[in-house]
């Protein structure tokens, strides 16, 4: 599997642009190791998912949104569809407590300046969901206040098409970043060794199904309820 | 456009007499129009005293209602109308006469000015820095005349015809760190721009700044506080973070493909924004719809109202500590989406409603999803009025707290719930039916302190209203057809279209450059889950809007608050903010 590098670096000058930071696509950084000497490999193979398992089973949302979707997201937070069954219902008012931002709605021009800082006062491990078109990519929105894509600026690792997604394509979207997450390899100490984030590069949700979805001959008649 | 169209059966007309009695027929020009209300040019040099004298005339004109502008350069059709280069706009409601009157200003592109007119009604700060703000139209006298919606930073006028619309017509955005600690700079709170002192005999004032991003503001509102202690001293709401652009949006999409913008409007309000638009746009095109897919508009509507309700009821208390009910109504909106999504296909934005009806029959089956949800609701709202409303915490932090009053909330151009609830008996439903509301029964529940705990109750009860509006949908659907027969119905009916080769080319030529309607103005309003909404379109005669102006009642609410709030402590702003009921979509669209 191939894995996006970034490499912060702490000096960028100040007319660099957002996202911050050095990327590549590499290797699994671990295959690497495992030929070097395959017990410490394995151990440090152990560590990464038990280190990965805690944190994607406890993900903690940030309690922001935008705009339409945000009704959307609280809405899979409530009972009907309970957050709580994938360990993310501790919202979080405070980007310094939350370990993930879901841009739920349009990214205005007025407001990307404000998302950006509120990106930042989050501690790393930190991930981004971009939930609904706009989020996405503008979406019906292509006006000249509106920010065509939060990828635009942010680092984004899911993205959920819809206008809005309902909660259960939140709910997916969010089992879809558990399942990256657990393919993460994020330094273990900040002492020693590679101090670079990489994130596994994970197939797409449209080539996996598309064969089954274009199988579909018979769709449901509008006419019954 | 014959005056016959404009002024039938209309007793909103006797203004014009009185206007001209006042200031000569000669000052004035009255514009032939489908908006159901006089429309009258005045010179800019009498703007002032016009509005002193519809202020105080016999039934006077309380409200203003809407304030905003149009570019007319690019506009063909307006022979009759007194040349301009741009007009501004003003819409006063009078509650007495049940009517509306519109004011406009011709202006020309080298002198863009016109005096400000905060100090004859108060509310239209916010709606003249929106004008500046969008069309570089100064207001002179103004207080605080800078932009509104757009960053401070921002080069241009939006709203202008030469403005480009699209984003994409521009260079891809960019952040740069710079930049970002350049917008932020920008949108420092300065208060000594807004008369603050930072000081006062021996207290040290704290400036708060509240959003845009907090869990209470309900999505991008910021409001600078002005604190002493817990004291709110002054305040100062700051918009803008939510600006889409939807009125420029209008102007490029065609007037079917412009319904799914609307839904977003007031997003907690689905179908329900269809509603002003697609009314205005009929009026246009000249369209009677079937009393079935009036019916079926209304059905939708308030099943909308009351999952806007819920939404409101459970984030209100929600704000005020209280966490559970969030749990209880969102359970219940789940409920009503069972039954929107059986009949429209979709959850929130639904985009349903089409010019000459809607998009579809109902389902088969529609009427037991319809009569689950009715007989589930009441004993819900029964419950929620017991467990929270009458709950000791909830009425200590409620009740007597952000109180104004009618007059108040006039002045500001309050409207919906939050003006019902100072005591107020006054629905559009009723007041001027729409959609054959006028054969519904239902009461106007009103409030009587005009405080946070009325503002809260009051909308429990509305949505007992609103079950039995759609009760008696329930009951007394007429059969028929759910699109009119009519050559301007978007898109037309399918089995006129499979005549022969010109209906299928109408049909084609339809839903392609869509429908073009006939150089006029139109107007709708309607009373929305939040308050009144409107549209005021005007056609020149194409496959677009000229000029799509959206009245929000949020935005109006909003500029309310510094009157309500000043002179109150934190938390009472918070429950304030949760009780009047706003999405940022419906302030800043
Ligand atoms: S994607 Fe659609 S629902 Fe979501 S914020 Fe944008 S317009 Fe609203």
């Amino acid at each position: 599997m191939s894995y996006k590098l970034t490499r912060i670096d702490p000096d960028a000058p100040q007319d660099s642009q957002y996202p911050v930071g050095e990327r590549r696509v590499v290797d699994d950084p671990m295959d690497d190791q495992v030929h070097r000497n395959v017990f410490m490999g394995k151990l440090e193979n152990i560590m990464h998912n038990v280190v990965n398992w805690g944190r994607k089973n406890s993900l903690w949302p940030y309690n922001f949104g935008l705009s339409c979707c945000y009704v959307e997201m609280t809405t899979a937070f409530t009972a009907p569809h309970d957050v709580a069954r994938f360990g993310s219902e501790v919202l979080r008012a405070s980007p310094r407590q939350a370990d993930v931002m879901v841009v739920s709605g349009t990214c205005f021009v007025k407001m990307a300046p404000i998302i950006q800082q509120l990106y930042d006062q989050m501690l790393e491990p930190k991930w981004v969901i971009s939930m609904g078109s706009c989020a996405n990519s503008g979406g019906m929105y292509d006006i000249y206040s509106v920010v065509q894509g939060v990828d635009k600026f942010l680092p984004v690792d899911v993205y959920i098409p819809g206008c809005p997604p309902r909660p259960e394509a939140f709910l997916q979207g969010l089992q879809l970043l558990q399942d990256s997450i657990q393919q993460e390899r994020r330094p273990l100490t900040w002492v020693v060794g590679d101090q670079g984030v990489y994130k596994a590069e994970m197939p797409s949700q449209r080539d996996k199904k598309r064969d089954e979805r274009i199988a579909v001959t018979e769709l449901r008649s509008p006419d019954e309820v | 456009m014959t005056s016959e169209t404009s002024q039938a059966g209309n007793t909103g007309f006797a203004i014009v007499d009185e206007l001209k009695a006042r200031f000569g027929e000669a000052n004035l020009v009255v514009q032939p129009t489908l908006t159901g209300m006089p429309v009258v040019w005045v010179a800019r040099e009498q703007l002032i005293e016009v509005m002193h004298f519809v202020q105080q005339v016999r039934k006077p004109f309380v409200m203003l209602y809407d304030l905003h502008g149009v570019d007319e350069r690019l506009r063909m059709h307006r022979s009759g109308l007194p040349p301009a280069d741009f007009t501004v706009f003003y819409q006063l409601m009078s509650l007495e006469r049940n009517s509306e009157l519109m004011i406009k200003v011709a202006l020309h592109e080298d002198d863009l000015r016109v005096p400000t007119l905060c100090n004859v009604y108060l509310n239209a700060n916010w709606y003249e820095r929106e004008v500046f703000d969008m069309f570089g139209i100064e207001f002179t006298g103004h207080p605080h005349l800078t932009r509104m919606l757009m960053p401070p930073t921002w080069h241009g006028h939006p709203l202008r015809k030469d403005y480009p619309a699209r984003a994409t017509e521009f260079d891809p955005y960019t952040l740069t760190m710079e930049g970002q600690d350049r917008e932020q700079e920008a949108l420092r709170f300065n208060p000594e721009e807004w008369g603050m002192k930072r000081q006062s005999g021996d207290t040290d004032y704290m400036f708060l700044n509240l959003g845009p991003n907090h869990p209470s503001v309900h999505g991008v509102f910021r409001i600078a506080l002005q604190l002493d202690g817990e004291e709110v001293v002054d305040c100062v709401p700051d918009i803008g973070y939510h600006h889409r652009g939807a009125e420029k949006m209008a102007e490029r999409q065609s007037w079917h493909s412009y319904i799914p913008y609307t839904d977003r409007i007031d997003y907690t309000g689905g179908v329900m924004n269809n509603l002003p638009y697609i009314l205005a746009t009929e009026k246009l095109a000249g369209i009677t719809v079937t009393p079935r897919a009036e019916t079926i508009r209304v059905m939708m509507s308030e099943m909308f109202r009351i999952n806007s309700h819920l939404l409101f009821l459970g984030t209100f208390l929600q704000d005020l500590g209280a966490m559970s009910p969030v749990f209880y109504t969102f359970s219940d909106r789940q409920r009503a989406y069972y039954v929107i999504e059986a009949i429209t296909g979709f959850r929130m934005h639904p985009a349903w409603f089409r010019i000459g009806g809607v998009a579809h029959d109902l389902p088969r089956g529609w009427d037991r999803l319809v009569r689950e949800f009715l007989d589930w609701m009441p004993p819900r709202l029964d419950e929620y009025e017991r467990a929270m409303m009458d709950n000791s915490i909830v009425r200590e932090r409620t009740v007597n707290i952000a109180t104004h009053t009618t007059a108040e909330a006039l002045t500001w151009g309050v409207t919906g719930p939050n003006l019902r609830a100072t005591g107020l008996k006054y629905d559009l439903r009723k007041a001027k039916p729409y959609s054959g509301y006028e054969n519904f029964d239902f009461d106007i529940p009103v409030g009587t302190n005009g405080d946070v705990f009325d503002r809260g109750m009051l909308r429990i009860e509305e949505m007992r209203q609103s079950l039995r509006i759609i009760e008696q949908c329930l009951k007394n659907m007429p059969e028929g057809d759910y699109k009119a027969d009519h050559p301007l119905t978007t898109p037309p009916p399918r089995d006129k279209m499979l005549q022969h080769i010109e209906t299928l080319i109408t049909h084609f030529l339809q839903v392609s450059w869509g429908p073009v309607l006939k150089p006029n103005e139109s107007f709708q309003m309607i009373e929305a889950t939040k308050g009144l909404n409107s549209y005021y379109l005007t056609s020149d005669g194409n496959t677009m809007s000229y000029r799509t102006r959206i009245r929000t009642p949020s935005f109006a609410h909003l500029q309310h608050i510094p009157a309500v709030i000043n002179g109150g402590f934190v938390p009472d702003l918070i429950a304030h903010l949760g009780s009047i009921d706003f999405v940022m979509a419906d302030v800043d669209r």
